[in-house]
């Protein structure tokens, strides 16, 4: 068995409460490597990519990696996986810190998860196996009150991960939340809430040697001593919240939910302005050197954490430049426990209804910090527009009608974090085409638009080639795992990643076999969306951002056409070995190792948007 | 397809006495400036027109340099041989020369923005005289110069009886608001010709433009406020060195919030506004 691993997932079953170990060949091993990779492979193996996202028989799974608990910075991290209740297809989501470490160390390199408790429960994990308690007055906590209470309950070396009252109520977007950091994106919370499973805690029981210990030490030496130089600084110094201004002077800042790209008060919600006059303290995830968490006072004397994308989507994308009702905002998506950039993204899309006569909530309009904490309120209590709010930006128009789905910024139901589509031509196919759907973590390409290597609003191939590497490398660094905030430190990724893993596993890897592993991965996913019910035209943007000229501070036009969107996502299917129904060479599919065979293309094109569009088992194996 | 830029480079630059194309532009080159400007105002790529085997000066990779075999035919020829070449890229194009010190951008927009179907040439009319080597060109013109090259002309001049040429007053050129802001004395077709010219224009003050610095390099760079800091300065790199920033492989620049870029050959004009940003920017 290679190092850093345990060879096997544990397998619960909720439904009778016990789990049973299932093997991971050291070939499939070395195949996903872990966290989002292995993660994918699960779910093809113990689920029907095409059931209910909500229904029992869904698969949730928690999956660590090789390098968790070596001391390499920012290894502690954990993937989440299962199909999206937002989305219909697979999400994978990251945290961090010690669930992580602790997770690992109950001798499994993953915990899946399926059946439904009859009852409100929390799932133990350690030494003496799985269990089911009573989640007790947990249910309806938020998930850092649940955390600190089954902390005490259960006492030291217990740590957990949880849902918090959106969870519970399955609201599309929820998160599972650990330490106050969220596997935020597609709904996973609503996945956990609808198997009435308030938490998982685990406790660790055993250990996991690295094949290469020596080798290991003075690498993580290395890297963190390279993870405090200059590639790192805007993390530990101001947080990501520092791309706020800068991307308004570059036009790259959605505002009003993507009808401009620049903020007149965005000076006000910056980094620059603020982190003198709120920050409190930085903290960081365990094992970590860089630190990116940075904290702010509130008006009400408590703190948030403070990011982009949570004060982009709470603050631009809904007009809002109060900062106190932005920091407000952020404080009560994590009370809820949901998704800060969905939350902001389907709130801005009841904005634009409201504005336009199509939703009747005259009290909703841009710039206004009151309404958008009234909207979460009523996200949160399932009442006024909060059950109409609670299906994401795409249900919700589709279940409005009329004109209400043009105002809906999402790709396959997943709302658009922070980078205009129109100013950022790599970023705009990486958003298209990426399995998870509108996501920059997965598709790192604004990169290569915010490089100066390539003009950002005349999208072509050379677009297409640098989304593709930014998607590969974030394959293999999430299922490594390590934090991407680290991504600029190494300067020959693939070969400098395969050192690592060397070191920890003791296979013989290069640079050009995780170069391999990463296109699986990509590939992994985009068949597990296509046995849920892919179809070509889920690899778009929405009609908002696509023949819609933009209108820039330097007076140019800026445009991404349909013609060009189609050429580059085109392109990138052909780079990707898949033909126009998304389907690889058979070659390629052998060598991902699944039991289910190759699927079918979808035999008829679904709307879009639609109510439910990817909801509705489709079952097309190929016989 | 974009709009074209094409540099005539040729020519024996006598009474200068050394290649325009190379004289010192505030650390950079006349040239560089030239073609840097040309990137900032069209769409499409950038074409330099040299004589066979002359040395040109540095340029960006997706600068195209292409050789006018036949010397001594005069501007009408290295005309052909650009249009030729612009054919591929776009169906406009602006031509100038390299000795236009003060050539601006808006200028450059002002001209491509005059065509229209029935256009093939927008001639600029300016100070009293034409101005063919400032001026738009349709490239589908190049077998129609290359045929009166072929008939013994010489001078553009030439070509504008024989297709649809639209002249362009100062008054016309200025009724651009954006144009007449930048360049109300229409200096982008002040040409330089022998040392004095050259010496005078080089005196001029560099521009001023607004610095603004964000995220890590606005500790470095001294973040301003919301209006950013105005320093002189003829290039980004110099913009840059104003603030004390390096444009290392950690930086990169927008100018006027729209094209990045890590060239701090860039020329700058009055007014610009100049943003440097975390090349580490993104989630």
């Amino acid at each position: 068995m290679a190092g850093g691993s345990f060879g096997q997932a544990l397998v619960i079953d909720l439904d009778v409460g016990g789990g049973d170990p299932l093997p991971l060949s050291d070939d499939v091993l070395r195949r996903y490597l872990g966290g989002v990779g292995l993660g994918t492979w699960l779910l093809h193996e113990l689920s029907d990519p095409a059931a209910d996202p909500l229904a029992p028989e869904a698969v949730l799974a928690f999956v660590f990696s090789p390098l968790v608990g070596t001391p390499l910075t920012t290894s502690a991290k954990f993937a989440v996986v299962a199909r999206s209740p937002l989305t219909g297809m697979l999400t994978d989501a990251l945290a961090s810190s010690h669930f992580a470490i602790a997770g690992k160390l109950t001798g499994h390199d993953a915990i899946a998860i399926r059946g439904q408790c009859d009852h409100p429960s929390v799932l133990l994990i350690d030494g003496d196996g799985a269990r089911l308690i009573d989640a007790g007055e947990t249910w309806g906590m938020s998930a850092a009150a649940a955390e600190a209470h089954l902390s005490a309950q259960l006492g030291p070396g217990w740590r957990i991960a949880s849902i918090g009252p959106a969870g519970e109520a399955q609201v599309r977007y929820a998160t599972v939340s650990h330490d106050g950091r969220h596997a935020g994106r597609g709904g996973l919370g609503a996945v956990m809430g609808a198997k009435r499973l308030k938490a998982v805690a685990v406790k660790a029981c055993t250990k996991v040697p690295s094949a290469d210990p020596a080798a290991v030490l003075a690498a993580a030496r290395d890297l963190r001593a390279r993870s405090f130089g200059p590639a790192t600084a805007k993390y530990r110094e101001l947080g990501t919240l520092s791309n706020l201004l800068a991307f308004n002077a570059i036009n790259t800042l959605p505002t009003n939910n993507f009808t401009t790209s620049t903020f007149a008060d965005a000076p006000k919600l910056a980094a620059e302005e603020l982190h003198d006059l709120r920050s409190v303290t930085r903290n960081s995830c365990a094992s970590c050197a860089i630190g990116c968490e940075h904290i702010y006072a509130t008006k009400d004397g408590g703190s948030a954490r403070v990011e982009y994308e949570n004060v982009f989507a709470l603050g631009p994308l809904c007009g809002v430049s109060d900062p106190d009702a932005v920091l407000a905002a952020s404080v009560r998506c994590d009370d809820l426990g949901i998704d800060t950039i969905s939350a902001g993204g389907t709130i801005a899309w009841a904005m634009s209804c409201a504005e336009a006569g199509l939703l009747d909530a005259p009290w909703l309009r841009f710039g206004d910090g009151t309404a958008l904490l009234r909207a979460l309120d009523e996200i949160g209590s399932g009442t006024g527009i909060g059950p109409l709010l609670r299906q994401g930006s795409r249900r919700a128009a589709a279940e409005l009608g009329g004109d209400a789905p043009s105002h809906a910024v999402h790709v396959k139901g997943l709302e658009l974090p922070g980078y205009e589509p129109r100013t950022l031509h790599a970023m705009a196919l990486g958003l298209a085409v990426n399995a998870r759907g509108a996501d920059h973590n997965r598709s790192g390409a604004y990169e290569a638009d915010l490089s100066g290597e390539l003009d950002r609003f005349d999208g072509g191939d050379a677009h297409v080639a640098a989304a593709i590497v930014t998607e590969d490398r974030a394959a293999v660094m999430d299922s490594m795992i390590l934090c991407k905030f680290l991504r600029g430190v190494f300067d020959d990724p693939f070969e400098e990643w395969a050192g690592l893993l060397s070191g920890v596993t003791g296979w013989d890897l290069d640079g050009a076999e995780l170069a391999r592993t990463a296109e699986r991965i990509v590939l992994a996913k985009r068949m597990f969306n296509l046995r849920a019910g892919w179809t070509p035209e889920d690899d778009w943007l929405p009609p908002r951002l696509v023949d819609n000229p933009l209108e820039l501070s330097s007076g140019r036009v800026a445009e991404l056409s349909s013609a060009r969107l189609r050429a580059m996502v085109d392109a990138y299917h052909v780079a990707r070995g898949l033909d126009p129904d998304g389907l690889p060479d058979p070659a390629a599919y052998a060598d991902l190792q699944l039991t289910a065979p190759l699927p079918d293309p979808a035999p008829d094109p679904l709307p879009d948007p639609a109510p439910d569009p990817h909801l509705s088992p489709r079952p097309k194996v190929r016989s | 397809m974009g709009d074209v830029g094409i540099v005539l480079v040729g020519g024996r630059s006598s009474r200068m006495g050394a290649p325009k194309a190379g004289l010192e532009w505030h650390g950079s080159t006349l040239l560089r400036r030239t073609v840097g400007v040309l990137r900032r105002a069209v769409d499409g790529p950038v074409i330099i027109v040299r004589a066979p085997d002359q040395a040109v000066p540095e340029t960006p990779d997706d600068v195209l340099i292409v050789d006018d075999d036949q010397e001594g035919l005069g501007p009408l020829q290295g005309l052909a041989v650009g249009l030729e070449a612009a054919a591929a890229h776009g169906e406009m194009a602006f031509v100038c020369s390299t000795d236009l010190p003060f050539l601006h951008p808006a200028y450059i927009r002002k001209v491509l923005a005059c065509f229209d179907e029935d256009t093939d040439v927008v001639l600029p009319m300016v100070h009293g005289h034409r101005q063919p080597l400032a001026a738009g060109y349709r490239t589908a013109l190049a077998p129609q110069v290359q045929r009166l090259l072929t008939e013994g002309a010489r001078k553009p001049a030439m070509l504008f009886d024989v297709v649809r040429t639209r002249r362009l007053d100062e008054d016309a050129l200025l009724s651009d608001p954006a144009l007449a802001a930048a360049d109300p004395g229409l200096r982008s077709v002040l040409n330089i010709n022998d040392p004095d010219d050259y010496a005078r224009a080089r005196a001029t003050a560099p521009p001023t433009v607004d610095v603004r610095c964000f995220g890590t390099l606005a500790r470095s760079g001294g973040y301003d406020g919301h209006d950013g800091r105005p320093v002189a300065a003829a290039t980004l790199e110099g913009a840059a060195r104003a603030v004390g920033i390096s444009l290392d492989q950690h930086v990169v620049a927008a100018l006027n919030g729209d094209r990045i870029t890590r060239d701090g050959h860039t020329p700058l004009m009055d007014g610009d506004r100049v943003s440097l940003l975390s090349a580490d920017a993104g989630g």
